[in-house]
């Protein structure tokens, strides 16, 4: 079967919507970030396969560098935090994190 | 070092007016305005700051620039840095002392406008902005100084009314809109922010006069009433003055936005005199009259913008051609509203713009079902605010309906008259029945407010001369007759600290002059004929008959209920046998010098307006009937039921 | 547009800024001892030259940089000034607080320079990718900054949900950026716009646009997006709380513009697109969703939190609006909000900063006993409910005039809700002038604040009250700033009016001589 344009597509929305539920779904402060990277990763492929296909030239695969590089530091940043969350409240359980309510 | 930023700020936020991006002005104007002492000529000096020739295409006088005259209006070229002068000839008529127009040098594609003025009065600036500098000298006296601080404010507050009585021995009675400037005196009109096309715009005519005289006067009054207060006197004083800027503002005001600035002005200061001062339930009642008051003044604003957006090109007093006008008087008399056929929400743009502004004004007057602040707010309001907010504040819910509804939309009041009048009749009947069964004496009179209002209302629907000329007679009397029910009141919580009218009786006893002021007040707010209170009330019933037989009929039945609660109050605080529970009748010493000078000039304009109100009546009429002839769209003879 | 060698003169500001968080790094690392002032010093003499800079090189006339990336026009150099002036406030308003401590001001700093950097970027871009990356670093700083209190919890707590709040929403709005793409095959906003305006796939733009929103609504904190805003304000320190409620959502504004204005077509493939309906319902919920949630605070970052949601719907109105007379509201409603925002935020800080906390209940007689902080509460407080004459009516005044000059049955309705909300936000502002002046003080003593603040707030609050006087000014350079974008209506009064006003007298002559 020849791989076109949609299977990318449809992969890349899979991968996002996979990163959305994790997102949504898990309580691990971490594994949160992971839905994170997913999201963005399905982005990243949406622009390669879109740099491919549609423009012909490498906008498309600059931009997913850019993506890589930002997704790292934002994990960096993100990583640091979660560590001064369990320094405070010894858990890195998204729920266990509540002082700061309504 | 607080003081030092805080001028070190105003200087920056000045110095970057100055600085900030300007546009490049293609042709130098000298003098950057004209001013005109009497009749005669003055040159204005044209000239041509840029490095090429510059064509002036023409100097023209703009449309509506009468008095003035130019000699040389043709095209010319100018060199670079050539000159050249034009004359520029004011004629004074007969009558019409002021003149404000704009001369427009059309060059290079843009139009430059050159101010043109001649008598222009700085009075009413005086009396508006006057208090804002007894504000501020209040805020600089030590703590403690109380004597200096009520000296001061009292000081301040004779000053707009020795001004407001200057105005109306100055005013020109026979002034009408024929005579010109669209019927205004002491104008004011100066350009203010032109890029939204807003001016600073101020005059009075037969609407608005009475009503500066009265806020004037009140203010004084509550000053002088207010030297009781004992904590946070600086304050108190520096909102008070604060206030009265605000309300003298409203009614000279002749430019939307910056009537729609004085209007809100006056929240901020009320909610914090009723809140700091008031009594038990005072931020309820604070912040239920804020909040009220602030959703009819957004609806006001919207309605504003909406007519504003809607206007037609007009020029600016300088000449400057404008796209859309915040001008009333150009609102009201130059924008044939009906015949631009909007539309707003599906419905006439008219319509929801008459009713948005009726709203917002029918909680000022206040116009039942709009009424429920008033006596939260009356009662928990310590004596000087009561006293303003009945004397002054309900008088702006009126003022503006015939400034803004009456006179830029006339066919829609001709399509709500018969409501107005129906609910001005609810309001007397609604006031009356409440202030009957009330057991508080404040609130009593609190409700014979909402009560009284509604004469205004049905004299004003009414369109005749004597329901026009009832219903502001109305205005300035209630202000007068509520200002002393109100003081009477707060005289005797002051000694009594409670307000039930059971717990008094046969009050005349013990305190004789007190008993004689409060009969003549109760008498006057009752209507009694020689007494003031009468005299709006009859113009009303005479000018409403003819055109609401029914309405009229149920609000005069109105008055027998009125005279009821009036002297059942009358009779159970004042006469009778003297009530057992007070032990200490000593605390009941008859009045003082100060309350009885606040009370006797308010009792000696009842009296005189009583029997003569002639004065009075030919400060407002030629106003009026200018506004009558054209809310009814008749500019003949106009409908003239009733007496002259 | 330039290509890169040249545009580094035009970039001389952000450049300026970058050297400056360079050289507050180095100082520090270098110096024997750090010292607050001079990291403060050093921020504040480079803010003022890059906004020097931004000044001098201005020109009336847009031009692109680095191929297209990014735009140096009028309305970018306004927006530069905003951060600059943001910037320059907060560093005043750190300086006595436990951030800007003698060990971490220099970082505090540097962050806060990088920041304003992004958010230079992020109003100056003219292409997807400068967007992300200026939204990013932007958005990755103030996670930093929310997290800056390293031994508070609530810190920590407010910059996880940031974190996790932001990275979706990058994510989601990378997402709606990559349909972009592929619909127009080149990442700059003309492309887009063009691609957008011809192809069939209605429903895709629809989608990506949406999903872009995430990301702009997430950085304004318009609803839904804002559920992270009450808790990061909350948890954050005051300070940066501050910087944050202003600047960001300044840009992200600043970007929703290029990106409605620049970028998106009001027509897509000959039918009118819906952003104005779908800008709307955001606007409409923001404020309503915003200033209901306010009236039940007790905490004052969290009740400020939820009154700047609100006011991000009332901007988000003017967006709807569109065209000149809307993105001129914009831009003068944010200055406005600058004063009015940061002022309340340097109140808290001022009185924190004395012993004060932050519950409404702590501020009980705060009238008594620190009459000039009050007074300039006060004076914040109902300039942001929006009474005249202070800075925050006209902000409104605009809004609803752009809305109302739109005209049409949306827009009057939109404007019927907002000055709806604007007069229910007076109830939970007058809460906490209730709890100042109305009520007694637990403690009746005197509450002395700093001279500094004292001063500070003098600079805040003399605008709010004083730009009135001179607003004309300040109007006609908004207008030149969009005097490119908008030329025809920017133009000064022209004879072309001058024959309209003589028309239309001439039209009601004759009505009311036919009367």
């Amino acid at each position: 079967m020849i791989i076109g344009l949609s299977h990318f597509l449809v992969v890349s929305a899979i991968l996002f919507g996979l990163g959305l539920l994790t997102v949504a779904t898990r309580r691990n402060a971490v594994a949160i970030l992971m839905g994170v990277e997913l999201i963005l990763n399905a982005a990243a492929l949406n622009f390669v396969a879109f740099s491919h296909y549609v423009e012909g030239a490498v906008t498309g695969m600059v931009f997913a560098l850019f993506i890589i590089v930002l997704a790292a530091a934002e994990a960096a940043i993100a990583l640091a935090i979660v560590l001064a969350i369990f320094r405070h409240f010894h858990s890195i359980d998204a729920n266990d994190v509540s002082t700061l309510k309504d | 070092m607080t003081r030092a930023t805080s001028f070190l700020a105003l200087l920056l936020v000045f110095l970057g007016s100055g600085t900030a991006a300007a546009d490049e002005p293609a042709v130098d104007v000298a003098p950057a305005s004209l001013s005109f002492d009497g009749p005669g000529t003055r040159t204005l000096e044209l000239r041509n700051p840029g490095g090429a020739p510059l064509v002036i295409d023409r100097v023209t006088l703009a449309p509506d620039a009468s008095g003035f005259q130019l000699t040389d209006t043709g095209p010319r070229t100018l060199q670079s840095g050539e000159r050249v002068q034009v004359a520029v000839q004011f004629t004074p008529d007969a009558r019409r002392q002021q003149a404000f127009g704009g001369l427009q040098v059309h060059a290079a594609g843009q139009v430059r406008g050159v101010p043109l003025r001649a008598g222009s009065s700085w009075l009413l600036t005086l009396l508006i902005f006057f208090p804002l500098v007894g504000a501020a000298l209040i805020l600089f006296v030590p703590t403690g100084r109380h004597a200096l601080t009520r000296a001061i404010a009292l000081a301040t507050s004779l000053v707009p009314l020795a001004a407001s009585v200057l105005m109306c021995l100055r005013f020109d009675r026979a002034f009408s809109q024929a005579t010109g400037n669209g019927g205004l005196q002491f104008i004011q009109h100066v350009v203010w922010i032109p890029s939204f096309n807003v001016e600073y715009f101020v005059g009075v005519d037969g609407l608005s006069v009475t009503m500066v005289l009265l806020t004037a006067l009140i203010s004084t009054i509550a000053v002088l009433a207010s030297f009781g207060i004992d904590k946070q006197v600086r304050g108190y004083f520096a909102l008070l003055l604060l206030l009265e800027t605000g309300m003298l503002g409203t009614f000279c005001a002749l430019d939307f936005f910056l009537f729609y600035i004085f209007w809100e002005l006056m929240l901020l200061p009320m909610y914090f005199l009723i809140g700091i001062w008031g009594g038990t339930r005072k931020e309820y009642a604070a912040i239920k009259f804020f909040l009220y008051t602030l959703v009819g003044s957004v609806l006001i604003l919207l309605a504003v913008i909406a007519l504003y957006y809607s206007s037609s090109p007009t020029t600016l007093v300088d000449g400057t051609p404008a796209r859309h006008t915040f001008d009333m008087v150009k609102l009201a008399y130059a924008n044939d509203w009906e015949g631009k056929g909007l539309s707003l929400l599906g419905f006439d743009f008219t319509k929801v713009v008459w009713v948005a502004f009726f709203i917002g004004f029918a909680i000022k007057i206040p116009m039942f079902p709009f009424h429920t602040w008033l006596p939260d707010a009356h009662v928990e309001a310590p004596t000087a605010i009561s006293v303003i907010l009945a004397g002054v504040l309900l008088k702006m819910g009126t003022y503006g309906i015939l400034r803004v509804n009456f006179a830029m939309l006339p066919l829609a009041t001709q399509w709500a008259a018969t409501t107005m009048a129906v609910f001005g009749a609810i309001n007397i009947l609604y006031g009356a029945f409440c202030a009957f069964g009330q057991r508080d004496l404040k609130k009593l009179v609190a409700y014979s407010s909402v009560s009284h209002m509604g004469y205004c209302l049905v004299g004003m629907a009414a369109f005749t001369r004597s329901g026009f000329n009832g219903a502001m007679l109305q205005m300035f009397n209630h202000g007068t007759i509520t200002a002393m029910l109100f003081l009477l009141v707060g005289v005797l919580y002051d000694r009594a600290h409670t307000r039930e009218i059971d717990r008094f009786g046969g009050m005349a006893t013990q305190m004789p002059r007190y008993a004689a002021l409060f009969g003549f007040a109760f008498m006057a707010s009752l209507g009694l004929p020689g007494l003031s209170g009468f005299i709006g009330e009859v113009l009303v019933f005479l000018g409403a008959f003819p055109v609401y037989r029914v309405i009229t009929l149920v609000a005069m039945s109105g008055v027998i209920v009125t005279a009821a609660y009036h002297l059942w109050a009358l009779q159970r605080v004042q006469l009778g046998r003297w009530n057992e529970s007070w032990r200490d009748r000593t605390i009941f010493n008859d009045l003082t010098a100060r309350e009885t000078l606040t009370l006797a000039p308010l009792a000696a304009v009842v009296l005189v307006l009583g029997f003569w109100p002639l004065p009075m009546l030919q400060l407002v009429d030629n106003g009026l009937m200018d506004l009558l002839r054209h809310v009814t769209g008749l500019h003949g003879a106009g409908t003239l039921a009733g007496l002259p | 547009m330039l290509d890169n060698a040249h545009s580094l003169r035009a970039f001389l500001p952000e450049l300026i800024v970058a050297g400056t968080v360079l050289a507050v790094l180095f100082v520090d690392l270098l110096a024997r001892r750090p010292h607050v002032g001079r990291a403060a010093a050093l921020t504040a003499v480079g803010l003022v030259a890059a906004g020097a800079a931004t000044v001098m090189t201005m020109r009336a006339d847009g031009y692109g940089l680095f191929f297209g990336l990014i735009a140096r026009d009028p309305l970018a150099d306004f927006f530069k000034l905003l951060f600059l002036a943001t910037n320059l406030l907060v560093v005043l308003i750190s300086l006595r607080a436990r951030e800007a401590t003698d060990e971490s001001a220099a970082e505090f700093f540097a962050l806060t320079l990088t920041t304003t950097a992004g958010m230079m970027l992020m109003a100056s871009a003219t292409d997807l990718l400068t967007a992300f990356l200026s939204l990013e670093t932007v958005s990755i700083m103030s996670y930093v900054l929310a997290g800056f209190r390293r031994r508070s919890r609530e810190s920590a707590e407010a910059a996880l949900k940031y974190v996790i709040y932001g990275g979706v929403a990058s994510g989601v709005m990378l997402y709606g950026m990559s349909l972009l793409y592929g619909l127009a095959g080149s990442t700059s906003f003309t492309a887009v716009r063009l691609a957008c305006a011809h192809t069939p796939a209605a429903a895709t733009v629809l989608l990506a646009v949406v999903l872009c929103l995430a990301g702009f609504g997430y950085k304004i904190a318009s609803v839904p997006f804002h559920m992270w805003c009450p808790d990061v304000y909350q948890g954050a320190p005051t300070p940066v709380t501050a910087f944050l409620s202003v600047g960001p959502k300044a840009a992200g504004f600043a970007l929703l513009v290029r990106f409605f204005g620049g970028s998106l077509p009001a027509e897509l493939v000959g039918a009118p697109a819906p952003w104005p309906i779908l800008l709307g319902l955001i606007a409409a919920a923001t404020m309503t969703v915003g200033n209901l949630a306010a009236l039940a605070q007790t905490n004052l970052k969290r009740l400020l939190a939820y009154s700047s949601i609100a006011h991000a719907g009332y901007v988000l109105l003017a967006l709807c609006a569109g065209g000149s007379d809307g993105t001129r509201a914009i831009l003068l409603y944010l200055v406005t909000y600058l004063f009015m925002n940061l002022g309340a935020f340097l109140v808290i800080i001022a009185v924190a900063d004395a012993g004060i906390g932050e519950e409404i209940a702590e501020w009980r007689g705060l009238g008594r006993r620190a009459p000039w902080a009050a007074v300039a509460m006060a004076i914040f407080l109902f300039s942001l409910t929006g009474l005249p004459p202070l800075a925050g009516f006209f902000g409104k005044f605009y809004v609803f005039a752009a809305l109302l000059a739109r005209g049409g049955s949306l827009m009057v309705t939109l404007a019927v809700i907002g000055i709806l909300n604007s007069a229910v936000s007076l109830y939970f502002y007058a809460r906490v002038l209730k709890a100042m002046y109305f009520e007694a003080p637990t403690v009746d003593e005197p509450l002395p604040l700093a001279r500094l603040h004292a001063a500070t707030l003098a600079l805040l609050a003399v605008p709010t009250v004083a730009l009135f006087l001179v607003w004309s000014p300040l109007q006609r350079f908004v207008d030149s700033s969009l005097g490119q974008w908008y030329p025809a209506e920017m133009r000064p009064r022209s004879a072309q009016l001058d024959r309209s006003v003589k028309r239309s007298s001439v039209q009601l002559a004759n009505t009311s001589a036919t009367k």
